[in-house]
């Protein structure tokens, strides 16, 4: 003889433990003890903080090499198919800009000058030499789309006038609003500024005719057959993507091609993938994540080792693995959150003060938010998955 | 705060008596190991029992004596490796560790340490156990708070484990074990921990799972104040049961044997010891219990009907309850002189020819006692 099993019972599955009626141990758990969700707060946060600060470098050095890019006013830019990256020299023939105006869909064709190793600024202040980046252009057909730069466009037509980067690095003096300056042993008038701030292959900027370019460069007869940039805006309602496809076919292949939001991932990748920034950054991100998942196992095992009978009492009543790797898993989540919400907030306040400080667009991005947030979660839980380990083999026969 | 008490269940004196006739617990020749290889040792040697709902079954014993590693057998906390385990009619044996899981969901578990989370109320520490079942929510508070409110803990509903006394939390630990009505048991020291008043508080309430929801209790305790509402006390040495004893059967027995002239001599003790050895039998209408002729094997107690002793086809005498047969073939060696038929249903207590042996030597004056009776009737 025998008692009949009991009827099935509803069991609480994976997501039984959203359901109100459900205890929320992993939450309950999480807010017994202030003092060591404090330190475990602290903890995790540190890492965090360490990982947002080279996201949001990375960010900046980023931004700040693409500042110019976005700022040009054009919807396709041509450059010589060598050029791997926009702070190189490698200028191409005019005459190439000349046969892209004859595309159908082209309203104009704008040339840009570029020079990172040739202009030499002496700060009017204290007579100092250093290098800067220049750009050149007709100001009869402007390239910029820095309102500051094209409401001066009139006086740049007068010789060895130049525009200024007021966010250029201190050192340099284009901060302190001078009237004049020496470029390459030249004086120069200044005729304004303009706020675009220095990345990290150049401290400051000087925006110039093309003819104060050339012959800044090259000396008063210094010709311009040679471009670096060609800007070019295709008439309203055309195909950008069309009118991109029939330049390639019209253009020699001496030349690349690029719409405008291709240009700035071209290099985007680059300084990614190519340079020694990108790596850079992202092992100091490595070493932040791999700091904080070493504090984030110590806060979980510790934890679970202070619960263990608790927890194979759990095992013992009937509930199933699944359950404590949720309750676990939720609870390392939480202290992610705990650690991150703070660090976030701190950092906000760090990339105003270093932004200032470095001449840096440092800011809080929705990308660097989310990418700092998935990295803290993620460590969290890995953390958690090394540490339940223990949970799960809890013997539930010992704790009778 | 919770409302009222626990609702009880109308039906559940019915179901508690129709579960009644049905083994909770079925354990044959169970033997256990620990270890491996050479350090491989015995713990439970061919152990059997088995445990009827509504039983209050107490376990003693020295350290060591296999109870705990029985009850975690039992409570399918282990893996089975010889012999036969059936809980609450499932065959452990052919269950994986998921149907464990499942069978563990119906015991109520009473462990010696209260192991309850620290981050939670007194409530919440039962509802983790309660939410296993399919309570609505408003019936789990309802069931949660009032167990709590049956064990005095009342006041102490939404309280954190470290502002309870180590009694109360226990208590809680009791409420965890008992909010699902489970249908079986296990409790490892419950009182140990709690003081007479909770103690009694404890036992009453376990007593009602048993007479009320027909649950059968096995707990483990050297606590004599359990011992005394025991329906059954199951005694372990060195990994066997030595002595299965339903206590008011052995009280009967007590007091069958007490005014019989052949056991007045012997003292209480030696009395209990004679009951505990004695073991429950059925006989039909009509059934020959012993034959003429045949060896002597046991001694018989009547307990409920008459039976006719027969000799050489004549009825020489009719016995009915508190009347014994079947001890003079035990003492003199000889075969049966009658026959013995039982008249209607027939309850008898029967013991074993060495265990009669054993008490015959126990006591000078109960051997008297015997011979004169044997010569007597001769």
């Amino acid at each position: 003889m025998s008692v009949a099993p009991s009827p099935q019972r509803h069991r609480p599955g994976l997501a039984a433990g959203l359901q109100p009626k459900s205890v929320p141990l992993a939450w309950r758990n999480l807010l017994a003890n202030k003092p060591r969700l404090f330190r475990s707060a602290s903890g995790i946060g540190f890492s965090v903080l360490l990982m947002l600060m080279q996201l949001g470098f990375e960010q900046a050095f980023f931004d700040s090499s693409l500042e110019v890019i976005r700022g040009l006013d054009g919807d396709i830019l041509v450059q010589s198919i060598h050029k791997y990256q926009f702070a190189t020299r490698d200028p191409f023939p005019r005459a190439v800009l000349d046969t892209a105006g004859k595309v159908p869909g082209v309203t104009s064709v704008r040339p840009l000058y570029v020079d990172w190793f040739d202009f030499f600024w002496k700060n009017p202040f204290d007579g100092k030499v250093f290098l800067v980046r220049a750009f050149g252009f007709d100001p009869d057909q402007p390239v910029f789309s820095f309102p500051e730069v094209n409401a001066n466009r009139e006086k740049l037509k007068d010789a060895n006038t130049v525009l200024i980067d007021r966010r250029a690095r201190r050192f340099l003096g284009m901060d302190r609003d001078p009237a004049e300056a020496e470029l390459n042993d030249s004086k120069v008038k200044i005729a304004g500024s303009f706020a675009l701030g220095p990345d990290f292959q150049s401290d400051g900027t000087v925006i110039m005719s093309d003819r104060t370019f050339a012959s800044l460069l090259r000396g008063p007869a210094g010709n311009l057959s040679e471009v670096d940039l060609g800007v070019i805006e295709v008439s309203s309602g055309e195909d950008v993507a069309a009118v991109r496809q029939a330049l390639s076919k019209a253009l020699p292949n001496t030349v690349a091609i690029f719409t405008k939001p291709q240009l700035i991932e071209f290099e985007r990748k680059f300084q990614a993938d190519v340079s020694s920034a990108g790596p850079i950054f992202w092992m100091g991100t490595i070493v932040g994540f791999v700091v904080g998942m070493l504090i984030s196992y110590q806060v979980t095992y510790t934890d679970l080792a202070d619960q263990l009978p608790q927890y194979a009492t759990l095992k013992a009543i009937g509930y199933r693995t699944g359950y404590l790797l949720r309750v676990v898993l939720e609870q390392a989540a939480c202290n992610a959150l705990a650690g991150w919400v703070p660090a976030w907030l701190v950092s906000i306040v760090l990339y105003y003060f270093i932004g200032r400080l470095a001449l840096l667009p440092l800011r809080m991005s929705v990308n660097v938010t989310l990418v700092s947030l998935g990295l803290t979660v993620g460590m969290c839980l890995i953390s958690a998955v090394f540490a339940v380990k223990r949970v799960i083999q809890a013997d539930p026969a010992e704790v009778f | 705060m919770c409302a009222a008490m626990v609702a009880e269940r109308a039906e559940a004196p019915a179901a508690a008596k129709a579960a009644s006739s049905q083994p909770v617990v079925v354990v044959e020749g169970l033997n256990h190991y620990y270890g491996e290889g050479e350090a491989r040792n015995q713990v439970l040697f061919d152990n059997r029992i088995e445990i009827p709902a509504g039983q209050l079954v107490v376990m003693t014993g020295p350290s060591g004596a296999g109870k705990t590693t029985l009850l975690t057998l039992i409570g399918a906390l282990r893996s089975r490796q010889e012999g036969r385990i059936q809980v609450l009619g499932r065959d452990l044996s052919r269950l994986g560790g998921g149907g464990l899981v499942e069978v563990r969901r119906d015991i109520g578990f009473i462990f010696q340490m209260h192991n309850l989370f620290e981050a939670l109320s007194a409530y919440e520490n039962v509802k983790m156990a309660a939410q296993l079942g399919d309570m609505p929510a408003a019936e789990m508070r309802q069931r949660g708070c009032g167990i709590l409110e049956r064990l005095g803990l009342g006041h102490r509903i939404d309280y954190k484990p470290r502002h309870l006394s180590g009694g109360e939390r226990q208590r809680v630990a009791i409420g965890r074990a008992l909010v699902n009505q489970p249908r079986l048991v296990l409790a490892d020291e419950p009182t140990a921990a709690l003081d007479k008043d909770s103690t009694i508080n404890v036992i009453k309430l376990l007593k009602q799972q048993t007479v009320e929801h027909g649950a059968a209790v096995m707990m483990v305790t050297h606590d004599h104040r359990i011992i005394d509402s025991a329906d059954r006390l199951v005694h372990m040495v060195d990994g066997r049961i030595m002595s299965d004893v339903v206590l008011h059967d052995a009280l009967r027995i007590c007091e069958f044997l007490r005014p019989i002239e052949l056991f007045k001599a012997l003292t209480p003790r030696q009395l209990t010891d004679v009951a505990e050895r004695m073991t429950k039998r059925h006989f039909a209408d009509g059934e020959t219990i012993i034959r003429e002729g045949e060896p002597g094997e046991e001694f018989f107690l009547i307990s409920e009907g008459e039976v006719d002793v027969i000799r050489a086809d004549h009825e020489v005498a009719r016995l009915g309850p508190g009347d014994f047969f079947g001890e003079v073939a035990l003492i003199s060696g000889e075969p049966r002189n009658a026959t013995v038929v039982a008249i209607g249903e027939l309850d008898t207590y029967v013991l074993g020819k060495t265990d009669f042996q054993t008490a015959l030597a126990t006591s000078q004056s109960f051997r008297d006692q015997l011979y004169r009776v044997y010569f007597m009737r001769h």
